[in-house]
């Protein structure tokens, strides 16, 4: 069990680091996604640990996996068109107010 | 780690002892790390075997089908009435030179033709030939083979884009647009049957229709949006417009030649014939049929599917880019809903 | 029969995929490069889902993100970046990014370390069964909120992508 939490906490470091430090939209966008399936890791490995039957880590599992599934939509859709906009997906260089 | 292993976890599906070999100790292959990954090893080599062979002989039969609906003969030099062609060709195409575009992306370039033909090999496993016999009954079987074929979808669009060629690029574009939007109808028909099965288990599909009667006769429109969404998928005529040479040379794999080409062709194929072996398990009872043993039901029942398939390839114009979107949007998804309804009507009444 | 070292030994070489995997998938600059990561990372992990009991969830893995996101994300980068060969910007946070991941990394695994955790309980056999189940009794909430949110999700990324013409 250690070993899931382990495992899940690297994941989770690396995706803190990816949302950081990444200035293009789709690598943040891909972070992100890196980060919900950390959790998602130990949502499944806690699933074993209490109430297996209950299945309740699994269900969390898969909500998590449909919002990521969503918001991997609607996140490309505004990449799409902030890059129609701004003919770039640099998250630094999207700039309102400078016109 | 303490935990409990629940039993399909626990290796032993991969067992030998079947086969009787009195010179082989088969629980040495369960002792250690490495006779377990001789033993996936072995099975890994069964199936591709397999999808090769069957791959082989699907062409041939496409090719002698094609011509004498064209009026032609076909293979006739290589072997008697050509049945060696097939066999020729492998060969001619594995030892083709390997060209790759300058500009090509080497990763992406190479890896997409794996991403292609892995995943329908790996469909293969799921199949069930006879009443109980799967190489790998999964209890999510049928899932599994839903799930995996659809990584395909990643190696068109890599495909496309590594080639670093428009043709290409909008190939792949096309064609993986039209493999995840088939994918959702597709999967809504295959849903009909899993609740009619009451399972996702691949053998007890089988049982079910056992016990009952082929799922044809209970849900003819999903049989009917299975097939065209399946061919759609699989990129065959009248979906294939993502390889229409009149307008796009070849589409996503215009640039791969000799080896990598062989690949794609070898993808393509395995998932149209896993698609219609398992067309046959989820709504012809498989191997279920009388007098004959369920294998030979099962092969000949695969066969009537498959020419059907060659036969409509060579009879059906293509569809346009914007009617081939417009008919899975518009049309087929209300559709599959719809069928969902009666399906659930269906066994409201059945059982 | 095995005991289940052999899958300890597995769970960590997906493990040992997963990291790598995630690593790339950050640190490249190539955005082509690092989506291949991902899709890899997105592998490991359900296969780590299947060695946790978790079979249907390790193929919804698959099927929703390998087949799906994955995919998705190759559009947009096909849409956006087309012909970009040169590498990407690199942002000017790096050594802040890799002290709090750092921080965050070490908290997370000493949390681990320390953490009073229960025996494993009995795994049911038939995953599937027991989450229809659980979809449709206790968690029935959670099914519809998903199901209202793909509905708002594909509403909204709609209107964003093409809102002048619809």
């Amino acid at each position: 069990m250690t070993l899931v939490l382990v495992f899940s906490g690297l994941l989770f470091a690396i995706g803190t680091y990816g949302v950081l430090t990444r200035r293009n939209a789709i690598t943040l966008l891909i972070s992100v996604e890196i980060l919900m399936n950390a959790a998602n890791l130990n949502f499944v490995a806690f699933s074993r640990l209490w109430e297996p039957e209950l299945m309740t880590g699994q269900v969390f599992a898969l909500v998590g996996i449909s919002i990521a599934a969503c918001e991997a939509a609607v996140g490309l859709a505004l990449i799409l068109a902030i890059f129609r906009r701004f003919g770039t997906t640099d998250v630094g260089r999207i700039d309102f107010l400078r016109g | 780690m303490e935990v409990n292993w629940p039993d399909w976890l626990d290796f032993d599906w991969l067992d030998l002892s079947w086969l009787e070999l009195p010179w082989i100790d088969t629980n040495w292959f369960h002792d250690n790390w490495y006779g377990l990954l001789l033993l996936g090893f072995f099975w890994g080599v069964v199936v591709f075997t397999m999808v090769g062979a069957l791959t082989a002989v699907y062409v041939y039969v496409e090719r002698k089908v094609s011509a004498r609906i064209q009026g032609r003969l076909g293979p006739m030099e290589t072997g008697p009435h050509g049945l060696l062609q097939t066999l020729v060709d492998v060969v001619k195409l594995a030892v083709k030179e390997d060209v790759r575009p300058a500009a090509a992306d080497a990763l992406a370039f190479r890896l997409a033709p794996l991403l292609v033909v892995v995943p329908a090999i790996m469909a293969f496993v799921v199949v069930p030939f006879g009443v109980p016999m799967v190489i790998r009954d999964l209890n999510v079987g049928i899932l599994y083979f839903l799930a995996v074929p659809s990584v395909t979808g990643v190696g068109l669009l890599l495909a496309g884009w590594a080639s670093y060629d428009n043709y290409s690029f909008l190939g792949g574009l096309r064609a993986s647009a039209q493999f995840i939007s088939y994918e959702i109808p597709r999967t809504l028909a295959v849903v009909t049957v899993v609740m009619l099965a009451g399972s996702l288990s691949s053998a007890r599909l089988i049982e079910a229709q056992a016990d009952t009667t082929w799922f044809v006769l209970l849900l003819p429109l999903s049989f009917v949006i299975y097939v065209v969404t399946t061919l759609a998928e699989v990129n065959r005529v009248p979906f294939d417009i993502p390889e229409a040479e009149s307008e796009l040379v070849a589409g996503f794999h215009t640039e791969y030649s000799g080896f990598r080409w062989s690949l794609f062709f070898l993808g393509e194929y395995a998932s149209l014939t896993t698609a219609s072996a398992f067309a046959v398990a989820l709504f012809f009872g498989g191997g279920l049929g009388p007098f004959l043993p369920p294998v030979v039901w099962f092969v000949l029942k695969t066969a009537v599917i498959i020419f059907f398939a060659v036969v409509l390839r060579f009879t059906l114009p293509r569809f346009r880019q914007d009617q081939l979107m417009a008919l899975a949007w518009k049309y087929f998804l209300p559709l599959s809903l719809v069928n969902l309804l009666l399906a659930g009507l269906v066994m409201k009444a059945v059982f | 029969m095995l005991d289940s070292d052999v899958q300890i030994a597995l769970f960590a070489v997906f493990g040992g995929i997963a990291v790598l995997a995630a690593l790339a998938a950050v640190l490249t600059r190539y955005l082509m490069r690092s989506i291949v990561a991902f899709g890899a990372f997105l592998t490991a992990i359900a296969g780590q889902f299947y060695l946790l009991a978790a079979d249907f969830v390790a193929l919804i893995q698959i099927f929703v993100y390998v087949g799906g996101v994955v995919v998705l994300i190759l559009f947009a980068l096909m849409l956006s970046a087309v012909g970009q060969k040169h590498p990407l910007a690199v942002s000017e946070h790096r050594g802040l990014g890799a002290v709090v991941a750092y921080a965050v990394g070490g908290w997370l695994v000493w949390a681990a370390f320390g953490a009073d955790l229960p025996e494993a309980g009995e795994v049911p056999g038939e995953t599937v069964a027991f989450l229809g189940r659980a979809f449709l009794d206790q968690q029935l909430v959670a099914f519809e909120v998903i199901g209202i949110i793909l509905l708002a999700a594909v509403v909204a990324a709609l209107v964003i992508v093409r809102g002048e013409r619809l």
